[in-house]
């Protein structure tokens, strides 16, 4: 087993953790998310969420660590979900082999990425976004440590993905019943 | 409690400045180009055999030279392609013959080294590297094959004993649909190029271009006008390269073909060689005279195993030899995998009636037809 896999398996089940305290548990909400975490490592549920979607994204998993910490509003806003959501709209079909150019190739050699990621930390710090900052430096320091070797990884996974999609469509719905 | 407001924006310049040090910065691939050709002085012949039996159901076979030149031979087996109990065979050619099939990968050892779930495991791809002998094999989660992800071990024994298995990253989508069939060459770097090939959605080839401690420093597909899958590459020199791939239709379909120029980074599209091709995997091989060699099936059917030789850098080919015929359309002679040793025999390897592998051994005098 390498530190990759290592890190993903925890990953999963700190995920799992952070689903379980979403679903509406009342005051124990906290306490269950952190008593799912060794429950979903030590059940095969990690291994078997880690074999389905691969290695989750630092991003993913501070989102969940936040979820369990209880710290206020997840970052995962509107503006922020959408951005994910358009990133992986146009990342995953050229991926999966739609046309010729494989932008997630360039993830291995990501100096073009780390330009962008460096132009987007400045729209964040003057939009006073600490929250994703924190974010986009841990996943930096993952890539930086060597659990990743491609970039793309660090930073996005599926299922962060379907977090924000759930997040864009409450808002959809929100916006709907308003009107 | 409130963060002091450097703190983010200090930590992100940071972990950026760690990240930039990190991002690799390679030179341009070059391939190693292939010794001056030297004609095989060996007389003609051929022999052939059947491996010994692992499982009721055997496919996708592959070869290395051992650096003790024992001939070592990979295969999956099971009870029929895919179920659970498929596993990674292993077997070498010695003075006494083939050793007796021992696992060398099984989707629960790979689960267990991946902490992730495996249903199935497949096509293994062998490859000698000094005195380190890798191993890349599929597993698969969730869905058929083009669910598949890629797993590397390594061996420094001859295969006596592999690291656990380490899953490669290749695709942002579930990790899935990144396939190896044939052999990787190697770079003037250290690294080695290893084609692989993706069938989720689209099929087509793809190249690896790996660091010599295994990292993924590029990938690269090789688009077709055609779906086409399983390259397979012989290297010409520094520069230049040719992959043929498996023609995945739709219809009849021919051998396709990729040359590459500058070591790897590109494989632009070329025209399909005259050979036919019905959706079924070919091998390649340089030997050692400069001459290639190609393994696959005839038109129809895999019922025919053929081997087709070029004199001239894949301009032109001929028919040199017909191993396996049988008039029966449902025969299956399949999937070969072809290695010259050192000492320049010619090995094959190749499914037989998908009841177990088959293996041959020739001369370049033997396909050549020339009886000295």
């Amino acid at each position: 087993m390498n530190a990759t896999a290592l890190y993903g398996w925890l990953a999963h089940g700190v995920v799992i953790g952070a689903l379980v305290s979403l679903l509406p548990l009342g005051g124990k909400r906290r306490f269950l998310g952190m008593a799912a975490v060794p429950l979903a490592w030590f059940s095969g549920l990690a291994t078997l969420l880690h074999g389905f979607v691969g290695t989750p994204s630092v991003t993913l998993l501070a989102l969940a660590i936040w979820q369990i910490a209880g710290r206020g509003p997840s970052p995962l806003g509107q503006r922020p979900a959408w951005l994910v959501i358009g990133t992986a709209a146009v990342l995953y079909p050229l991926a999966l082999g739609l046309g010729s150019f494989d932008p997630y190739a360039i993830g291995y050699q990501p100096w073009p990425l780390l330009l962008a990621i460096g132009t987007l930390a400045v729209a964040l710090l003057r939009c006073r976004r600490e929250d994703w900052l924190l974010i986009l430096s841990a996943g930096l320091a993952g890539y930086a440590g060597g659990l990743f070797a491609n970039l793309w990884d660090a930073l996005l996974d599926p299922l962060l993905v379907l977090a924000a999609l759930a997040v864009g469509a409450g808002q959809l719905l929100r916006q709907r019943t308003a009107s | 409690m409130t963060l002091p407001r450097w703190l983010a924006p200090s930590l992100f310049a940071l972990a950026l400045a760690a990240a930039a040090w990190r991002a690799p910065f390679p030179a341009a691939p070059a391939f190693v180009p292939p010794p001056p050709a030297v004609t095989d002085p060996a007389p003609s012949y051929f022999s052939s055999a059947l491996l010994p039996t692992a499982a009721p159901s055997a496919h996708a076979a592959a070869l290395a030279e051992l650096a003790d030149r024992r001939i070592a031979a990979a295969w999956f087996a099971g009870t029929r392609e895919g179920a659970a109990d498929v596993a990674v065979w292993y077997s070498t050619l010695g003075a006494a013959g083939w050793t007796a099939p021992r696992a060398i990968a099984t989707r629960e050892g790979t689960a267990a080294a991946t902490l992730a779930y495996a249903r199935k495991v497949g096509n293994p791809v062998l490859y000698t590297e000094g005195k380190r002998l890798h191993l890349w094999f599929v597993s698969v989660a969730l869905g058929g094959w083009a669910g598949s992800s890629l797993n590397h071990a390594v061996s420094g024994d001859g295969g006596a004993s592999w690291s656990p298995p380490t899953r490669l990253q290749t695709s942002p989508f579930l990790n899935i649909s990144t396939l190896g069939r044939a052999p990787p060459v190697a770079l003037a770097d250290g690294g080695l190029g290893l084609p692989v090939y993706h069938e989720f959605i689209a099929k087509q080839g793809e190249w690896l271009r790996l660091a010599p401690d295994g990292t993924i420093l590029d990938k690269v597909r090789m688009v077709q006008e055609r779906r086409a899958l399983q390259p397979a590459v012989a290297v010409f020199d520094e520069r230049r390269a040719i992959a043929i791939l498996r023609d995945a239709g739709p219809g009849p379909g021919r051998i396709r073909a990729a040359t590459s120029d500058d070591g790897g980074q590109h494989w632009p599209v070329a025209t399909a060689l005259p050979l036919p091709n019905p959706n079924s995997s070919v091998a390649l091989l340089r030997l050692q005279s400069g001459r290639l060699l190609i393994a696959g099936n005839g038109t129809g059917n895999r019922n025919q195993l053929l081997l087709w030789m070029s004199e001239d850098m894949g301009q032109t080919w001929r028919l040199a030899q017909t191993v396996e015929s049988d008039p029966d359309d449902s025969a299956e002679f399949s999937y070969p995998a072809l290695l010259q040793a050192r000492d320049g025999r010619i090995h094959l390897a190749y499914t037989w009636r998908r009841q177990g592998i088959k293996h041959a051994a020739f001369s370049e005098a033997w396909l050549t037809g020339d009886a000295r």
